[in-house]
């Protein structure tokens, strides 16, 4: 009798073990990304304190580089000619090539914040299962009637069913949040603006392009031109399109509290930029079908499906 | 009084600056550890830099024009 009591403890025991090891690790893995979201926040600080605006050294280098140029005048030498010149031109430079609008990385994900909350709040209480489908928009040049203007927006629908359906053209057409026909909701995608500033810079419409086009402009216009990331991978992986992203602005917005869970189906602005140029140039759905961060929040990597709708 | 630098001098002065601030804006990155900290507008630098490139062969004209 005793034997069995103390057989059944003992299981008790390691099931108690089985559960909290788990939870242990869960609560380790916690504390490890709390102590690196703290050591970004830290680097931050430690960045901005470090950061020399470039106009006061420009300011500085023509202070000293005018007297030395004048003097060299005076003095006619040639080693001060060339000091005096090389400060006053590096001077000019920082002041001419100092940015314009500087805004820290920080901000954008504080910005972005407040829409994924709500996409979260929404979907959270209407009980949606449905996976983020992006329906492209007609192209700008196409004629359409003054009540069908609205299928001209790039819109994600969210269904309240886990089926890939998309709502009648009547439906979108009237810009409707809610839908009936069926059931879900359409909402304007977090990327839908980056996107139409990457056809912008890349002087390239996305609706006039092919696939092989869109893989050779976005990583330019991305890693280059905006500079949203140091590195852009985008190529076909069987059914799928996967997608490569290294060091993105956007990348702490993976690391806020509590997660956010539009995030990975909705995508970042970035990656859900990508599906809105995805379906503008394929011209059918996209959906978002897996988006995995490493844990140093490094590298960003979607998997981009096209439906056939 | 007059200014130190004859033209030749300063042809070669355009063509050193211009070939640093070519290296320098292909260098500077937002994403590079060295050069991370350093705020500047890369496309204002590449176009100084060409621009001084061009002056280099403007400066290179004029001598054997001269």
């Amino acid at each position: 009798m005793i034997s069995r009591e103390s057989r059944e403890n003992s299981k008790k025991k390691g099931k108690i073990r089985e559960e909290t090891e788990p939870t242990k690790v869960h609560s380790l893995v916690e504390t490890l990304q709390l102590l690196q979201s703290e050591n970004e926040v830290l680097r931050q600080e430690l960045l901005r304190y470090r950061r020399l605006p470039s106009s006061k050294i420009g300011f500085t280098l023509l202070i000293i580089g005018v007297p030395v140029l004048v003097a060299s005048i005076a003095a006619t030498s040639t080693i001060l000619a060339f000091i005096g010149l090389s400060l006053t031109f590096w001077g000019v430079l920082f002041l001419f090539a100092k940015p314009t609008k500087f805004v820290r990385s920080t901000l954008l994900d504080s910005t972005a914040l407040s829409s994924y909350t709500t996409i979260d709040r929404i979907v959270d209480d209407l009980n949606y299962k449905g996976k983020p489908t992006y329906i492209p928009p007609y192209p700008k040049e196409a004629y359409l009637p003054e009540y069908l203007k609205g299928l001209k927006e790039m819109i994600v629908f969210i269904s309240a069913e886990d089926i890939a359906t998309t709502p009648t053209i009547e439906e979108m057409a009237k810009k409707q949040f809610l839908v009936k026909n069926p059931e879900g909701i359409c909402v304007a995608p977090p990327g839908s603006g980056l996107a139409s500033l990457f056809e912008k810079e890349s002087r390239v419409d996305f609706t006039k392009i092919d696939l092989d086009g869109l893989y050779n402009s976005l990583p330019t216009v991305i890693m280059n031109n905006l500079e949203l990331a140091s590195n852009f991978e985008i190529d076909a992986e069987n059914e799928l399109i996967h997608v490569k992203i290294h060091d993105s602005v956007y990348r702490d917005l993976y690391f806020i509290e509590p997660k956010l869970k539009s995030l990975h189906s909705v995508g970042c602005p970035l990656t859900s930029a990508v599906a809105c140029a995805l379906a503008k140039t394929t011209g059918k759905l996209v959906t978002i079908a897996k988006s995995q961060v490493s844990p140093d929040l490094k590298t960003i990597e979607v998997w981009y499906r096209i439906v056939e709708g | 009084m007059q200014f130190p630098l004859s033209i030749s001098d300063i042809s070669l002065w355009i063509a050193v600056m211009a070939i640093i601030l070519l290296v320098t804006s292909e260098l500077v990155s937002p994403y590079s550890e060295h050069f991370g900290d350093f705020v500047i507008n890369k496309a204002r630098l590449r176009l100084v830099a060409l621009i001084l490139g061009a002056s280099f062969m403007v400066t290179i004209l004029l001598r054997e024009i001269g």
